[in-house]
């Protein structure tokens, strides 16, 4: 590999890094971004074969333990009841993501002094918002102004279609008096910077065959590297170097042969997500840090927050059309968003509807829960069941709790001998009250809307997919990993941009948080470059 | 037989009667029985695949043309309907595995076939390049969410 010294070094091609890469390519500077996994080619994604609901428990699984693609790595989650789910490739997990992209709510970020519990963070969403207003813009969001929910906001393509399901389930809330709206999904609802439009395929969490889902593989990266980025895949870093100055050189990693390369870089910044992060610091041991790489607070791993889900499905009597239309994007209801303690829990949650169940999902379903025998009977109990289900996530906000944490696994590796990340986690008292409320009151709205049965999971075991708080940010270097713009306290030149820094979880999803931050830790970058180093 | 063909003959035919007892063709003759269909062959890559299926569907196939045998003469699908069940439920106290593993497949693979589909009322096609129609629906239904006064704390 060359000596050459890069100025800007990035480690992961995922949501936030490609933010990131690409706000940064407008500088001359010279930025290089290391990516495990490989470009997707969507003419291979499961929508477009047969056996596209089959993929799901295939090469397109949500947990790397099953799926087993070469640029997985092993996630040790036997000490959690919920597992991680993500994706190693040019674009990361958006490849697999829902694409529902909400913005947090102003008071998201003051928690502790709304509420009383966990943190502040040390931005506001005032600060945030022209960053969620290019990202949105970047993503091409889809969505409807006029959400009481929200302050005022940029939506710049029209919402997702309701459908019949829609439709339906929105006659549910206003049964109610609940709020509910247009799911912010970053699809492209019209053709939109060269992408195509949705054509309502339905499976998006197993990639979007058509490019209209904004994984950054078709956003951010076409165009950082147009404007001069260097992308290189199939690399995979075992660790961040540091000078005898204390500062981050330069880091190790296997290239696609498996063979270890070194890189320098004047800056390094991690985009490795809420667990591959902590892994890479933690994997990072030195002299100088030997707990870790800018862990001398002990709080790299810690206060891991996933987002507590609970999912309620209803039977409905007449057909849905739920097969069709972006899977994860319908709409949402924020009515339990904001605290209110008679319901016995701080913090709320949101409800976002899903589209209806393809055909062999509804088998396995039937199967699953009795509903639809093998044998005699079973033509009458499918077709009872086939296009009739409609369901919602319920998105529950977590609290970070230091016992929640990423550790390195002292056995597991992975295919190039770096150790695996290892999770503990468990649910709180708060965390067990809010699902369920959610169940209950998911219930009542699904049979508001005309469901004649309801059923539900909670907390969801494979919802492990935002990964946030192991590396929070906060201006205490005791009580912090990053500062208020994303700098290590111990480590001046090495940045974390991914939903480790997190300080709380909020009770949305966190993607267009993770970009909308790593699109501002790119301007300080460029606004501080002068003293960075001092 | 195929190269992925991990089955006699004799056991390909037993399966395809199981499998026309785990979805038999419908009363109406609208769809088909699972046998009939031909899902053996998929039976038999998902065997080479899974490594769980194949020992459960070998053992369980074994089993069952011992419970045939000791009936009298003839195969599985000879076996009146009644017959066919007891075996079945016979079977599934000898080797829990087999049924089980089997009918997630058989399900998975049933209603993954263009002719089920299209008997189904679906068009026998994957989603993508065609996509679906969806309407965008009637969004008046927001006028009383729309009229409440702002959720968010500041
Ligand atoms: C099934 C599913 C559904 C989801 N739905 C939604 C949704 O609807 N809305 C939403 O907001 N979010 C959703 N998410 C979460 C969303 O995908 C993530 O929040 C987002 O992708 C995180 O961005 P990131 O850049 O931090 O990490 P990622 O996108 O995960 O990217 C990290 C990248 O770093 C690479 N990497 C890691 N370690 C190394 C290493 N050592 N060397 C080199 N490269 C490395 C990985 O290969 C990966 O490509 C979903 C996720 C999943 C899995």
């Amino acid at each position: 590999m060359s000596d050459e010294t890069v100025d800007v070094l990035i480690i992961g091609a995922g949501a936030a890094g490609a933010a990131l890469a690409w706000s940064l390519a407008e500088t001359r500077m010279n930025v290089l971004c290391l990516e495990q996994g490989d470009w997707m080619d969507p003419a291979q994604y499961p929508s477009t074969g047969m056996d596209w609901e089959m993929r799901q428990f295939g090469d397109f699984g949500l947990s790397p333990n099953s799926r087993g693609r070469p640029e997985d790595y092993p996630i040790n989650d036997s000490e959690s009841p919920i597992a991680v789910s993500n994706f190693n490739a040019v674009g990361g997990s958006t490849i697999l993501y829902a694409a529902h992209f909400p913005r947090f709510h102003p008071g998201d970020f003051q928690v502790k002094t709304l509420d009383g519990v966990a943190d502040d963070w040390p931005i506001d969403y005032a600060l945030l918002e022209p960053y969620y207003d290019l990202n949105a813009r970047m993503m091409g969001v889809a969505g409807l102004a006029g959400d009481p929910a929200y302050p005022d906001k940029e939506v710049p393509l029209p919402p997702v279609p309701l459908g019949v399901l829609g439709e339906t389930l929105g006659r549910g809330f206003n049964k109610l008096g609940w709020h509910w709206w247009p799911s912010d999904s970053a699809i492209a609802t019209e053709a939109y910077e060269g992408r195509a439009p949705c054509i309502n395929l339905g499976p998006c969490i197993t990639g979007c065959a058509q490019g209209a889902k904004a994984s950054t593989d078709v956003t951010y990266w076409p165009s950082a590297i147009r404007r001069g980025v260097t992308l290189r895949t199939r690399c995979r870093v075992r660790e961040i170097t540091v000078g005898a100055d204390g500062l981050a050189d330069g880091v190790l990693y296997y290239d696609e042969h498996g063979a270890e390369q070194r890189q320098r870089a004047e800056m390094v910044v991690v985009a490795c997500n809420g667990v591959g992060t902590p892994r890479l610091l933690l994997n990072s041991r030195s002299q100088l840090f030997p707990e870790g790489l800018a862990n001398r607070s002990g709080l790299v791993g810690r206060n891991l927050m996933f987002h507590p889900y609970a999912m309620v499905t209803g039977i409905f009597d007449g057909r849905l059309e739920g097969y069709k239309g972006p899977t994860g994007c319908c709409i949402m209801s924020q009515e339990f968003y904001e605290t209110d303690l008679s319901r016995g829990f701080v913090r709320g949650y949101t409800f976002e509807t899903l589209r209806g169940l393809g055909p062999v999902s509804t088998a396995l379903l039937g199967m699953s829960s009795g509903r639809v025998p093998w044998g005699a009977g079973h033509h009458e109990a499918y077709e009872a069941l086939f296009d009739r289900t409609a369901g919602m996530v319920v998105i529950c906000e977590d609290l970070p709790e230091p016992h929640n944490r990423v550790t390195l696994d002292p056995d597991l590796v992975d295919s190039n001998g770096i150790p695996a990340p290892k999770i503990h986690y468990r649910l709180s008292e708060n965390s067990h009250r809010m699902l369920e409320h959610c169940v209950a009151r998911g219930s009542e709205v699904l049979e508001a809307a005309g469901a004649v049965e309801t059923f539900a999971d909670a907390p969801l075991p494979p919802a492990g997919w935002h990964l946030m708080g192991t590396a929070r940010m906060g201006t205490d270097p005791d009580a912090s990993v990053v500062n208020e713009w994303g700098r290590c306290h111990d480590v001046r030149n090495l940045f974390i941009i991914d939903g480790s820094i997190f300080v709380t979880a909020a009770a949305v999803n966190p993607t267009n948080t993770i970009q909308a931050l790593a699109l501002y830790i790119a301007d300080q970058i460029v606004k501080n470059l002068a003293n960075l180093f001092e | 037989m195929s190269d992925d063909a991990l089955l006699s003959s004799d056991e390909e035919r037993d399966l395809a009667g199981v499998l026309d007892e785990i979805i038999p063709p419908s009363e109406d003759g609208r769809l088909p029985g699972a046998g009939e269909l031909g899902l053996t062959a998929a039976i038999e890559r998902a065997m080479n695949d899974t490594p769980d299926l194949r020992p459960a569907v070998a053992q369980g196939l074994a089993a069952l043309h011992e419970l045939v045998e000791s009936r009298g003469p003839g195969d599985f699908a000879s076996l009146s309907r009644e017959e066919r069940r007891g075996v079945l439920n016979e079977l599934a106290t000898l080797q829990p595995a087999f049924l089980p593993g089997l009918i997630f497949h058989v399900y998975a693979h049933y209603y993954q076939d263009g002719r089920v589909l299209e008997a189904l009322g679906l068009e026998p096609r994957p989603p993508h390049p065609l996509g679906y129609e969806l309407e965008t629906g009637d969004l008046s239904l927001l006028d009383p969410v729309r009229d409440r006064p702002k959720l968010y704390r500041r």
